[in-house]
């Protein structure tokens, strides 16, 4: 594709509807084309205004008050994926043969390498503590809700705890689950109604404990049943296989 | 009254009463957004809370040379609207099928930041468009189909579908040029 063939594809990316191999092309186009980043930046106006053709509608009064607590409250988290306002500019190339010209260089490389791992190590050590202090946050937000699932005759064994707030941001914590089998993954289900609706799927680890976030749907925050069976592995839309945990609130 | 660029800078500088005046200026046009792609006010609601930590945890990304914050934060609410479709749809929707609520239009002058001439000249804009352009872009904006979905929900070849819709964004731009500075046009 030349230059003009990616410029016509940026009114549909703007509407971040295309597919995704002419999606991919774009963005590699973009990187390297201060043109097409300011044609994009008209486009995304244009496919901005769409939204005024939406009725005005006024939310919950309460809705206010959520949202300025938890800003209150909450540090401000550094690994969120930016809003689209802003582009990542390619890195410019480095040729490595110059680099190690000489014995300064090698040292410059090897701190380098250094800095690189120990930034890896800091950035893991952060993204678990972050996740310890989400769970922390959920389990002594007010309005948490806690249900009991208790293991079935598949696992008598086995218990587990499912904890989400108002906004249904859960996290389920299971303990004494057998090993699920090699193709296979324990899948969560909220079922409302009698209709069972998919969660996310997980495997236990050598002691049977598995943990797993998800979000329970609204209809499910103020009843449901809550249900574990063991699926192929990446989850089915309707559940196939045996309940091994099992609770309600 | 500080302007939007001026409150996003307050912010990202972590005051939260500029995060205050920002819900107050943009809630109704974000949750008329929402509502419109989710058809489900706590789902609408529970995402335009997402928006609004989002935009305060990442204000200090907003780059004003890349467009307006009316822009940013319809784009950032429209985007949050339609990951949240896609996962009620993954879900089959079954859960949400009997909790949908019917949109309810509601004057609030007060604390829309559009005023109503803005909408009207969109809106006016929009019904220049052929039908057959019209129904390409909502599609695409507000149920969040790729153009070989729309393709296969309209029933009409791809690259027709890629013409079309090019033909009425470029329209639309065309309408719309000098139709308001906070569109960033």
């Amino acid at each position: 594709m030349v230059h003009e063939d990616y410029k016509e594809m940026i009114p549909a990316h703007a509407l971040s509807t295309l597919d995704s191999a002419d999606e991919r092309a774009l963005n590699e186009h973009l990187e390297a084309c201060a043109e097409c980043r300011r044609d994009l930046t008209e486009w995304e106006a244009v496919a901005a205004s769409l939204s005024l053709t939406a009725d005005p509608v006024t939310p919950s009064a309460q809705l206010r008050e959520r949202i300025l607590d938890r800003v209150h409250t909450e540090p401000r988290y550094g690994s969120e994926k930016s809003p689209v306002n802003v582009l990542a500019l390619p890195s410019p190339r480095r040729n490595l043969w110059n680099s190690l010209g000489s014995l300064g260089s090698i040292a410059a490389v090897i701190l380098f390498a250094a800095l690189i791992i120990a930034v890896i190590v800091l950035w893991q050590q952060n993204r678990t503590l972050r996740e310890q202090n989400e769970t922390f946050q959920l389990l002594t937000a007010p309005g948490t809700r806690v249900a009991q699932l208790s293991g079935t005759p598949e696992a008598s064994g086995a218990t587990a705890k499912l904890a989400y707030d108002q906004n249904g941001r859960a996290i389920l914590i299971a303990d004494g689950l057998p090993r699920a089998p090699a193709g296979k993954e324990y899948q969560l289900w909220f079922i409302v109604n009698n209709k069972p609706v998919p969660g996310k799927t997980f495997a236990p680890d050598n002691r049977g404990r598995g943990i797993v976030r998800d979000q329970v749907p609204a209809a499910a925050r103020k009843s449901a049943v809550f249900a574990i069976t063991l699926e192929p592995a990446g989850g089915v839309a309707a559940p196939t296989g045996a309940i091994y945990l099992r609770g309600e609130l | 009254m500080a302007n939007d660029v001026e409150l996003l800078k307050a912010i990202a500088a972590r005051d939260e009463a500029a995060l205050a005046q920002l819900y107050d200026l943009y809630r109704v046009i974000l949750f008329g957004l929402l509502m419109r792609i989710l058809n489900n006010r706590e789902e609408a609601e529970d995402v335009l809370q997402e928006v609004f930590l989002q935009v305060w945890r990442r204000a200090a990304d907003f780059d004003e040379n890349r467009g307006r914050p009316f822009t940013w934060l319809v784009t950032l609410a429209r985007s949050r609207g339609i990951d949240r479709l896609r996962t009620l749809a993954a879900r089959e929707r079954v859960a949400t099928a009997g909790a949908q609520d019917e949109a309810k239009a509601v004057s609030d002058a007060t604390s829309d930041a559009f005023r109503s001439e803005q909408r009207e000249a969109v809106n006016n804009a929009l019904a220049q468009l052929p039908d057959e352009q019209k129904r390409l872009l909502l599609l695409a904006y507000f149920d969040g189909l790729s153009q070989s979905e729309i393709a296969a929900r309209v029933g009409a070849p791809l690259g027709t579908v890629k013409t079309r819709m090019r033909a009425g964004m470029m329209k639309l731009r065309q309408l719309l040029a000098g139709k308001g500075s906070d569109l960033g046009f």
